[in-house]
C-alpha cells in the first residue's frame, strides 16, 4: 500500500453492487481519520454528531454519563457560549464499569445538573456510549427513574459508535430521541412538519413556498421552534414530510405514537428528477404545485455559470450537503466533469454509479477511509473546482466551496445557491476557505 | 458529586497521550476504537494532524467485533495497511472497548508481530485515565522495544523526556526546550516525540543525562537509568515568554499554580527566584510524583474541590490555563494569570519563537 486505491466508475459499475471492493467498504479496513474526514467519521466529532443534534430539543441540556474521553471533543463544541452551557458530564471509572454502580447516581446527578441550570431546564438527555451499549444498560429505565426523581423529562440519546453499521446507527436512533417527548395532540390539517436536518432549511427553499400553495399554513422545524411549547405543538401536525432517510425510523416512531403519517423527499441536484418528486408530492397531498418558475431560476443559475466559466472539470467530496454520486450525477448532465468523487458507495447510490458510469466512465471513486488514502496525491488530479470540505482538504490550492452550511440547501433553491456561490469562489469574490 | 462536571469539559484521555507519545515515530498507530475515539484525538488533541499525515487510523470496531473479540481480523487489517507503507512499527492503542471485553494486549502484540514482521507496541490505556498516564506507558513501551543496545556514553548528548504538545501548548515546544537546554551547553538535545525521532530512541543509551520535562517521562527516565545508568533530572527549562513576563507582579505575593506538576514547579520555582518569601503552592489535575511536591501542594480531584481551594485558599493570583475559569463563581474577581494546558482546554499560544 504506497498509493490511494480508486476505482473508476465504470469498473465499478461493472462489478455491481454486490462486488464493491474491499477497499471502498470501511468493515474491511482500518480506518484513515484523516481531516477530511473527522465531521461524519465519528459520531460525536464535528458539525451534528449526537451530542449537539441531543440538544435540538429546546430548552434542553445534556449529561454525558461515559469515560471522560467520550467527552472530550466536546470542548471544542462548547467554544459556542450557548452550548457549552448545556453540556454535563458524569464520568465513569473503571470501577463504574465493572459494577454499573454509576447507574445509581444518574438521577441525583440530574437534580444537581436542574439545580445549576439559571433556567430549568425543559428536559435532560442523557447522552451514553459504546461503554453502555457493551453493558447492555437499560437505560430507557434508569431515564424513568431519573425523571421521577428530578422532575423533568429525560431522554436517552444512543452515542453507539459500535453500531454505526447496524440497523439503529447513533444518527438515525438520535433523531428519534429528540422527537420522543412529543405527546399526542389533536391534529391541525393545515399544519406540517419538515423532519431530517438539526438546522433549518435556506429561507429561499421554494418547499415552503410550495406547502403554502397547497394550503400548508404552519411549517415546523425543531430548529426553528423557540421554545419547548413550540416543539411540542409539532405533535399537531398532519404529515411529516422527511428530508432526510437517517429520519425514517423518527417518523415511522411519529406515525406509530402519534398517528402522524410520513413523505419522504430526498435532496437532489437533478432539476428533471426534482421536478419529479415534487409532482409526487402534489399527488399524495392532492395539489398540483407550480414550480417551473423555480426549475427556471435554476436552470438559469446553471447555465449562466456554465456560460461565464466553462465546462469545469469537478472533485467532488462527501463532507457536503448533497449525496456527492447523485451530486456528480448532476455536474456531468449538466454538461460539467467530473474527475472524481470522494465518497461512501453504498445500495442507496449505487444507482448514480451505474448513470455515471455510462455518461462518464472514467471518474475515479475514492473511498475517504480507506488507509491508502494516506498516500492521495492531488497533483495527478486534472480537476479544477472542488466542491465539499474533504475535497478541499485534498486539493487545497483550487477554488472550491466546501457546500457544507449549517443552512440546509434544498429543491432548486440549494440548486442555484450552489451555482452562486461557485461563482463566487472562482471569481474571487468569496473566501472559499 | 465528584465524578460530576457542570462548568469545565474533560481533559485530554489516556488514548489521547498515548497517540501524542508516538505520533512522530513513524509508526502505524491504530486506535482500537469504533471510531469515535480516533475522532476525538485526531479532532481535537493531537493538533500535529492537522498540519502532518500521520498513519493514525482506526480499527474501526463494530459491535459484534466487540462481542466476538475478532483479534485476528483487526490485525489482519492492520497487516494490508501495514504492506509497502514503509512504516517502522506498529502501535495499537486502547480505548474502552477493549478494555471492557478484556482484550489480551500482550498477545495482540505477538501477533501483529509474527504477521507484519516488526516490532509491535501496544499500549492498554481505558479512556477512564488522564493524558499523562497514557503517554507514560506509551514511552515507556517504546524505549523498551527500541532502545535495545548499549551504546557508549556521549557527554555532549542530553535527552528530553515528557514533551508533547498535551504537556506544552507550543507546536514548536520540542525547538524551545532543546533551544534552552543548547543555552545550557549542551552540543545535542534529543527532544523525543517532539523532533527526535525513531533513530534517537534507540539510541538513547549513549545520552549522558536525561531531562524530565512532564510526570509522563518520569517512568520512562527510571527506566533508562535502571537499564542502562542514565542519570536523570527533572527540570523544564523552558516556560512560555506571557507566563515569565506575568511573574515579577506575583514576587512575595501568594500564588497557586495549576498545571502539570514539573512545568507548574518551574513556575514556582521562577517566583522564587524573584522573591524567595513568596508562598507559591502548586496544584494538577493530573500526575502529581510525590517526591517532588512541596508543603501545601495538592491534587485536584474534582470540579467542586477545584473551586473549593481557589474560592476559599486566599491566594493573590492563580496561575492556569484560564479556561478555568468558567467554573469559578461567577460574582467573584479572581487573578488568573494564563497559562495554556492543551490537555485541558485544547489551546495553543500562538506561535511562540
Amino acid at each position: 500500500m504506497n498509493q490511494a486505491y480508486s476505482i473508476t466508475a465504470a469498473e465499478l459499475a461493472a462489478r455491481g453492487r454486490d462486488d464493491i471492493p474491499p477497499e471502498l467498504l470501511s468493515s474491511a479496513h482500518l480506518i484513515y481519520s484523516s481531516p477530511a474526514t473527522l465531521a461524519f467519521n465519528s459520531p460525536g466529532a464535528q458539525g451534528f454528531g449526537v451530542k449537539r443534534a441531543g440538544l435540538a430539543v429546546p430548552g434542553s441540556v445534556m449529561l454525558l454519563v461515559a469515560p471522560a474521553c467520550c467527552g472530550r471533543n466536546t470542548a471544542a463544541l462548547g467554544c459556542e457560549a450557548s452550548l457549552a452551557e448545556r453540556f454535563f458530564y458524569l464520568m465513569q471509572d473503571d470501577t463504574d464499569i465493572v459494577t454499573g454502580r454509576h447507574l445509581a447516581r444518574i438521577p441525583e446527578a440530574v437534580k444537581e445538573v436542574c439545580d445549576s441550570c439559571a433556567k430549568r431546564p425543559s428536559a435532560v438527555m442523557i447522552c451514553i456510549t459504546c461503554v453502555d451499549a457493551l453493558l447492555g444498560t437499560d437505560m430507557e429505565r434508569v431515564c424513568r427513574k431519573a425523571s421521577d426523581y428530578a422532575g423533568v423529562p429525560v431522554v436517552p440519546c444512543y452515542m453507539y459508535a459500535l453500531t454505526r453499521e447496524g440497523r439503529l446507527p447513533p444518527m438515525v436512533s438520535v433523531r428519534r430521541s429528540v422527537y420522543s417527548l412529543l405527546q399526542p395532540r389533536e391534529k391541525v390539517p393545515a399544519s406540517v412538519n419538515i423532519l431530517g436536518f438539526f438546522s433549518p432549511l435556506r429561507d429561499d427553499s421554494e418547499l415552503y413556498t410550495l406547502l403554502n400553495s397547497a394550503g400548508v399554513r404552519t411549517i415546523r422545524e425543531i430548529s426553528r421552534c423557540a421554545d419547548f411549547a413550540e416543539y411540542q405543538a409539532m405533535a399537531e401536525a398532519n404529515f411529516n414530510l422527511v428530508l432526510n432517510q437517517e429520519a425514517r425510523h423518527a417518523a415511522a416512531d411519529l406515525r406509530k405514537r402519534l398517528d402522524i403519517p410520513s413523505i419522504e423527499l430526498a435532496r437532489l441536484y437533478q432539476t428533471d428528477k426534482i421536478a419529479n418528486q415534487y409532482r409526487l408530492l402534489g399527488q399524495a397531498v392532492g395539489a398540483a404545485f407550480d414550480d417551473a418558475p423555480h426549475r427556471e431560476q435554476a436552470e438559469k443559475a446553471i447555465a449562466d455559470f456554465h456560460g461565464k466559466y466553462g465546462a469545469r472539470t469537478f472533485a467532488v467530496g462527501e463532507w457536503l450537503n448533497a449525496d456527492p454520486f447523485e451530486l456528480s450525477l448532476a455536474l456531468i448532465r449538466n454538461g460539467f466533469s467530473v474527475s472524481e468523487i470522494f465518497g461512501t458507495v453504498g445500495g442507496s447510490n449505487f444507482v448514480y454509479v451505474k448513470k455515471i458510469a455510462a455518461l462518464s466512465p472514467d471518474t475515479k471513486i475514492y473511498s475517504n477511509l480507506s488507509p491508502s488514502m494516506m498516500f492521495y496525491d492531488g497533483r495527478e488530479s486534472d480537476c479544477d473546482t472542488v466542491i465539499g470540505r474533504d475535497a478541499m482538504y485534498y486539493h487545497p490550492g483550487l477554488p472550491g466551496v466546501p457546500w457544507n452550511e449549517e443552512q440546509q440547501p434544498f429543491g432548486y433553491a440549494g440548486v442555484s445557491a450552489l451555482f452562486d456561490v461557485l461563482g463566487n469562489a472562482l471569481s474571487g469574490k468569496e473566501s472559499t476557505r | 458529586m465528584k465524578s460530576l462536571l457542570k462548568h469545565l469539559s474533560p481533559f485530554a484521555p489516556d488514548q489521547s497521550g498515548a497517540v501524542s507519545a508516538l505520533f512522530e515515530f513513524g509508526g502505524l498507530i491504530v486506535i482500537c476504537d469504533a471510531g469515535g475515539c480516533t475522532g476525538n484525538i485526531c479532532g481535537f488533541d493531537e493538533p500535529r494532524w492537522f498540519t502532518s499525515r500521520g498513519a493514525v487510523f482506526s480499527a474501526g470496531l463494530r459491535d459484534m467485533d466487540a462481542i466476538l473479540g475478532r483479534d485476528d481480523r483487526l490485525v489482519a487489517k492492520l497487516k494490508d495497511a501495514m504492506d509497502g507503507s514503509g512504516l517502522a512499527f506498529s502501535a495499537i492503542i486502547g480505548t474502552p472497548v477493549p478494555a471492557i471485553i478484556a482484550t489480551d494486549f500482550k498477545a495482540l502484540k505477538r501477533m501483529a508481530e509474527k504477521r507484519t514482521g516488526l516490532p509491535a507496541i501496544t499500549v492498554a490505556t481505558t479512556g477512564t485515565r488522564h493524558y499523562d498516564r497514557g503517554a507514560s506507558d506509551a514511552w515507556l513501551e517504546l524505549f523498551k522495544t527500541f532502545a535495545t543496545e548499549k551504546l557508549e556514553n556521549d557527554p555532549g548528548v542530553v535527552g528530553v523526556l515528557g514533551a508533547s504538545p498535551l504537556d506544552f501548548p507550543a507546536l514548536n515546544a520540542g525547538k524551545l526546550l532543546s533551544s534552552a537546554l543548547k543555552d545550557d551547553g549542551w552540543k545535542t538535545v534529543n527532544c523525543y516525540g517532539m523532533g527526535a525521532g525513531l533513530d534517537a530512541v534507540k539510541t538513547a543509551s549513549a545520552a549522558a543525562r536525561n531531562i524530565v520535562v512532564s510526570p509522563a517521562g518520569l517512568a520512562t527516565a527510571k527506566y533508562l537509568q535502571k537499564t542502562f545508568g542514565t542519570p536523570y533530572e527533572v527540570h523544564c527549562p523552558w516556560l512560555p515568554p506571557q507566563v515569565l513576563d506575568a511573574l515579577p507582579a506575583l514576587a512575595g505575593k501568594k500564588t497557586l499554580v495549576i498545571h502539570q506538576q514539573f512545568a507548574a514547579n518551574a513556575v514556582r520555582d521562577a517566583i522564587l527566584n524573584l522573591d524567595s518569601a513568596s508562598q507559591v503552592a502548586v496544584a494538577s489535575w493530573f500526575m502529581m510524583e510525590p517526591e517532588f511536591m512541596h508543603d501545601g501542594d495538592f491534587q485536584i480531584e474534582s470540579e467542586e474541590a477545584f473551586v473549593e481551594a481557589i474560592v476559599n485558599g486566599g491566594y493573590d493570583a492563580v496561575v492556569c490555563d484560564s479556561r478555568l475559569r468558567t467554573a469559578l463563581p461567577r460574582t467573584q474577581a479572581f487573578n488568573i494569570i494564563d497559562f495554556p494546558h492543551f490537555a485541558v482546554s485544547g489551546r495553543l499560544l500562538d506561535e511562540v519563537k
